[in-house]
């Protein structure tokens, strides 16, 4: 585990003793070295295990990542769970935590035309995705950035039927609408 | 080392080249010229002058690739340090390229209509091809 | 050993496997069924589909005529499973599930039928992905790759259907359509309007219009998204980007009051197309034409430059370091109460804030919104007296619903939507007292005469025992009716019917009196944000005090113009497109439209929400409040904030409400605003009640983005005149 990443998930698939002997040979081989490692253990709905490591000792890694101190300060960033597209039926897309940054000035480059941006971050969406939110806030926090939580706006289920079609009185009657 | 010139070389090209140009001092000059502009001394036969002055020479007495060069015309241009190999006309070009042999002085290029006049290469001063944006705008201002 | 024990735990708790569909789950109430997906137990409602059993359960069905929002065709046969004890596999859209029912998605006979099915479906699609604008977010491309098979037996010519002209909007390849029908379904139940349908049977099915006509709707641009395949795609946009290229951002629309929540797709730093993004508590998943294809609007007509008049009266581009200090000038030569400032629809809280903080600092109190409110009464002190109470999905939950002197179809198609769904699933009745149009639903015409109101009001009515009865009855004024005259009148009437029908509907519902009745219908995004912060509403104020130096913030309703101002006004415009107000400025400096910039706007239910910038504003184009305060500081009266995070916490201590994002600050005191309104004694007059935007062509221009945008001109155009191969 580097110093500069204080949060790691292992995911280990059931059935898996074997795994998980590994899984937790490597944490105690880990605990040894580094006494104020946390460890939890959280199981998801996903069939998956979920080992989380959380190291006390690293912080604001802001100092150490080499980023400008532009984009260590300045940031305003937006932890959210994707929307699912409206063009498609798959919602696999919004299932993790994005991070994403302020959009920064982007202007036509005189030569092509082309679109250029200074923004080294502006493509931080598409690279990172989290498990959780608390993960994303964790990860967002040792940056330095400030940052706010826009939660996902949940699907209602509706009460469907095909009955419903052919119903004598009511409105949903496919010949009355 | 091509500093050091040997000094019948210099009074060869004493004798030869300048010899038209009047008086001592004008001799002394052009040697002094040809030697920064060149970083050599040469003399050879003066065998024409190209539209824009430049002076071509020729000296078989050297090997080939290096008998045949052009003193520029320094008056033709703003700055008489800033030339280059593209402010010679195209048929002196060929000549002075072991195209042929035959000087355009002794066997001028066919004339035809569609030939344009030659322009120096622009890339450094102030005519210069700047390339620009051909896409079309993405927003349209509003003009009042 | 403490984390292998917790190991194991949870191990424990993951091979158990039951999932529980929602964690309140109670003993007593519930009745819920239990089924088995994949042999893991789900309870679901019984009435549910398999399909929605699946999806409890974790597992998506592949699909492709079945749309959660529509009714269930059951046409597309994508969906078939195998269910245990029955002899073929199962269309499971439309199957209900039934105690102890064992469904099994994953397994062979599932897949084999899939495969089948697939198969025939791409017997008679052509193989244009590379050229379909669908391509890289098309079901049936999705499908294929993960349930088609890998190779095709398939020998025979394919089919080959003509494309039809459906308007300005919608461009249609009909050969690739699959026959799903969602977009006919779609049209008849959510649009309302039954302009497409099918011709043919087996192999000749088609979809159309019958005759070549326009989709005559407002909510049209939906079956683009709802499509499964290419066969509708959008006609702005067509050719124009892969959705791989784009990037989304996630923001919120501000044509109308509704906020609908919508993404931005932009690449390259330009818009290129704006989709629809799930909330049911707004707009569920479809957005109206207008917020859909007015992005065009956002990028003709702009103001990019800041401008000044010059000597000889006209305007010509400057710096911002020579616009900024002319206006300082200004602001801190005029005697405050000669400073007015109005504001457009568009304007943002922020923006609303700092304008308002700036004024205050010198000292005057022209604030004004170009919308009107009543003024009689407790006219906008008290908050209830112009939201939409009652919220939007509480129209759900109504009973009756009576719309006054509003058309909301035109004025909020999202609200006109939900009114229709409530109509169909809830058997909800309409009446409507104002211009008779067609709202795609059925109502009661009461009438468009003041006198209806009155009688409406005395309770004399033959309507009012209706509104007696009425257990959730919601009455909704339109913002409009306050441009009258006796605009504090018919509100003090509307108050006065729907604080009678809520006490009424308390008694009926058992004393409880937590249902609110009185709903206003506002048009433009920014109105509730501007009465939340204590705008005046309306113009009087300028036109009984005219000032000398003007501020228009986006201000482009053609409330004031040169006409009505003192010749010396000095008219400085905040906003974004050259419209109807900037060839009369003095000072224009141009600010970020609503794709632009980061800002919070609150919609006509009290809702804040915010937007994010997707793109850059053009050119020199600045933030609104950002203009503002930068003035602030050449004036001298610099305000305390220079970031958005202390904007917005200068914001909150005006407005909590303004700050909390996404939910509803609720109002009441009905009964005090409608004691106070009826000591006001306002007046009615005889005019009738009417709306000003009747048939679609009145929806699509309405302000100063749409009206820059030839999109809505083609929209327009077409609605009036009918189609023309140009459009």
């Amino acid at each position: 585990f580097s110093t500069s990443s204080s949060c790691m998930n292992i995911r280990v698939h059931l059935p898996g003793s074997v795994v998980t002997t590994i899984a937790s040979h490597k944490l105690e081989k880990d605990k040894t070295s580094r006494k104020d490692r946390k460890v939890e253990v959280e199981d998801t709905k996903t069939q998956a295990v979920q080992l989380r490591i959380t190291d006390a000792t690293a912080h604001d890694v802001s100092v150490v990542t080499g980023a400008p101190e532009e984009h260590a300060v300045t940031r305003k960033v937006r932890i959210f769970r994707p929307a699912k597209n409206a063009m498609q039926s798959g919602n696999v897309n919004t299932k993790k935590w994005k991070v994403e940054p302020e959009t920064r000035e982007r202007w036509e480059n005189p030569t092509m035309g082309w679109s250029s941006s200074a923004d080294p971050l502006s493509n931080i969406s598409m690279a990172l995705s989290f498990n959780s939110k608390d993960d994303a806030i964790s990860f967002v926090e040792r940056q330095g950035w400030s940052w706010f939580v826009d939660e996902a706006k949940e699907k209602k289920m509706q009460p469907k039927s095909y009955a419903a079609n052919f119903s004598w009185d009511k409105r949903t009657r496919r010949a009355m609408k | 080392r091509q500093f050091v010139v040997p000094f019948s070389e210099m009074m060869k090209h004493f004798r030869h080249n300048y010899e038209t140009d009047g008086g001592y001092f004008q001799r002394f000059r052009g040697v002094f010229i040809q030697m920064s502009r060149m970083n050599e001394i040469k003399y050879g036969t003066h065998v024409g002058t190209d539209e824009l002055g430049n002076k071509y020479y020729e000296n078989n007495r050297y090997f080939v690739g290096r008998n045949r060069w052009v003193d520029f015309n320094k008056d033709t241009w703003k700055n008489k340090w800033d030339f280059n190999a593209s402010q010679i006309t195209p048929e002196w070009h060929r000549w002075l390229h072991y195209m042929t042999d035959d000087t355009p002085t002794v066997k001028p290029p066919t004339q035809r209509k569609f030939l344009l006049t030659h322009t120096r290469n622009l890339t450094g001063t102030k005519d210069c091809y700047v390339p620009y944006s051909t896409t079309k705008p993405k927003i349209e201002a509003w003009k009042p | 050993k403490l984390h292998t024990v917790a190991l194991n735990r949870s191990v424990q708790g993951v091979t158990s496997k039951t999932v529980i569909a929602t964690s309140t789950r109670t003993q007593s109430t519930d009745n819920r069924i239990e089924v088995f997906v994949n042999d893991q137990s789900v309870w679901v409602e019984p009435g549910s589909t398999v399909l929605q059993a699946c999806e409890i359960a974790g597992i998506q069905i592949p699909r492709f005529c079945y749309h959660d929002r529509l009714s269930v065709a059951g046409n597309c046969r994508m969906c078939l499973v195998e269910i245990e004890k029955s002899p073929k596999p199962q269309a499971s859209c439309a199957m209900p599930v039934m105690k102890g029912m064992r469904i099994k998605p994953d397994s062979d006979v599932s897949k084999k039928a899939r495969e089948g099915v697939m198969e025939f479906l791409l017997a008679n699609h052509p193989l244009d992905c590379p050229i379909c604008d669908q391509g890289g977010e098309c079901d049936l491309q999705d499908q294929s790759m993960m349930f088609g098979s890998d190779r095709s037996r398939f020998l025979e010519s394919k089919r080959a259907v003509e494309d039809k002209n459906i308007g300005p909007l919608i461009k249609t390849i009909m050969t690739r359509c699959i026959q799903c029908t969602r977009c006919v379904r779609f049209a008849d139940e959510i649009a309302g309007v039954s302009d497409l349908g099918t011709t043919g049977r087996g192999n000749d099915m088609q979809i159309g219009t019958y005759v070549e006509k326009m989709f005559t709707s407002e909510l049209s641009g939906n079956v683009i998204d709802i499509c499964p395949v290419g066969a509708l795609t959008a006609k702005p946009s067509a050719f124009t980007a892969r959705p791989w290229e784009t990037r989304k951002t996630e923001s919120v629309d501000v044509l109308d009051a509704v906020g609908s929540n919508i993404v931005v797709s932009t690449r390259t730093g330009d818009v290129l197309r704006i989709l629809p993004r799930l909330n049911e508590e707004i707009n569920e998943e479809w957005i109206s034409d207008k917020t859909r294809f007015a992005y065009d609007g956002l990028k003709r007509q702009r103001l990019t430059q800041p401008m000044i008049r010059d000597g000889e009266g006209k305007l010509s581009t400057c710096l911002w370091v020579d616009a900024l200090p002319l206006v300082a000038e200004k602001l801190m030569s005029t005697s405050p109460e000669k400073i007015s400032a109005l504001v457009g629809g568009f304007a943002d809280a922020e923006t609303l804030v700092c304008l308002k903080d700036l004024l205050n600092r010198v000292d005057s109190e022209g604030l004004c919104t170009e919308e009107l409110f009543v003024a009689d009464g407790s006219g906008t002190d008290l908050r209830s007296n112009y939201l939409l109470n009652t919220r939007i999905s509480g129209v759900e939950e109504a009973d009756l619903i009576l719309l006054i002197g509003t058309n909301p179809r035109y004025e909020a198609p999202m609200f006109n939507a939900r009114i229709r769904k409530a109509w169909i699933h809830n058997e909800v009745s309409v009446a409507v007292v104002g211009s008779k149009v067609d709202l795609t639903y059925s109502y009661e015409h009461l009438g468009d005469s003041i006198q209806t109101l009155k009688q409406l009001s005395d309770g004399t009515h033959p309507f009012s025992a209706k509104l007696k009865a009425a257990k959730n009855p919601i009455v909704v004024v339109g913002s409009e009716v306050f441009s009258r005259q006796d605009g504090g009148g018919v509100h003090a009437a509307v108050s006065t019917i729907a604080q009678k029908a809520r006490i009424s509907s308390a008694a009926n519902r058992g004393g409880t009196d937590d249902w609110k009745v009185l709903n206003v219908l506002q048009k433009v995004a920014s109105q509730v944000a501007a009465l939340d912060l204590g705008y005046k509403a309306g113009a009087d104020h300028i036109r009984s005090n005219p000032p000398s130096l003007l501020f228009l913030l986006g201000a482009d309703g053609g409330v004031v113009d040169r006409q009505n101002l003192p010749k010396d006004c000095f008219v400085v415009y905040i906003g974004t497109h050259g419209d109807v107000s900037a060839p009369f400025a003095d000072v224009i400096l141009p600010s970020a439209a609503y794709t632009e910039k980061s800002a919070t706007y609150v919609n006509t239910e009290g809702r804040a929400q915010q937007s994010q910038a997707a793109v850059s504003p053009p050119g020199s184009a600045r933030e609104d409040w950002k203009i503002i305060r930068a003035l602030s500081e050449v004036a001298g009266v610099t305000l305390p904030y220079d970031d958005l995070d202390s904007m917005r916490s200068r914001m909150g201590e005006i407005a909590p409400n303004l700050t909390r994002y996404n939910s509803v600050e609720g109002a009441n005191y009905f009964k005090q605003a409608h004691e106070l309104a009826k000591l006001a004694k306002p007046k009615l007059l005889d005019a009738p009640l009417s709306s000003s935007q009747l048939v679609l062509a009145d929806f699509y221009m309405t302000d100063s983005i749409t009206r820059a945008s030839k999109t809505m001109a083609k929209c327009v155009k077409a609605a009036s005149e009918g189609l023309s191969p140009d459009l």
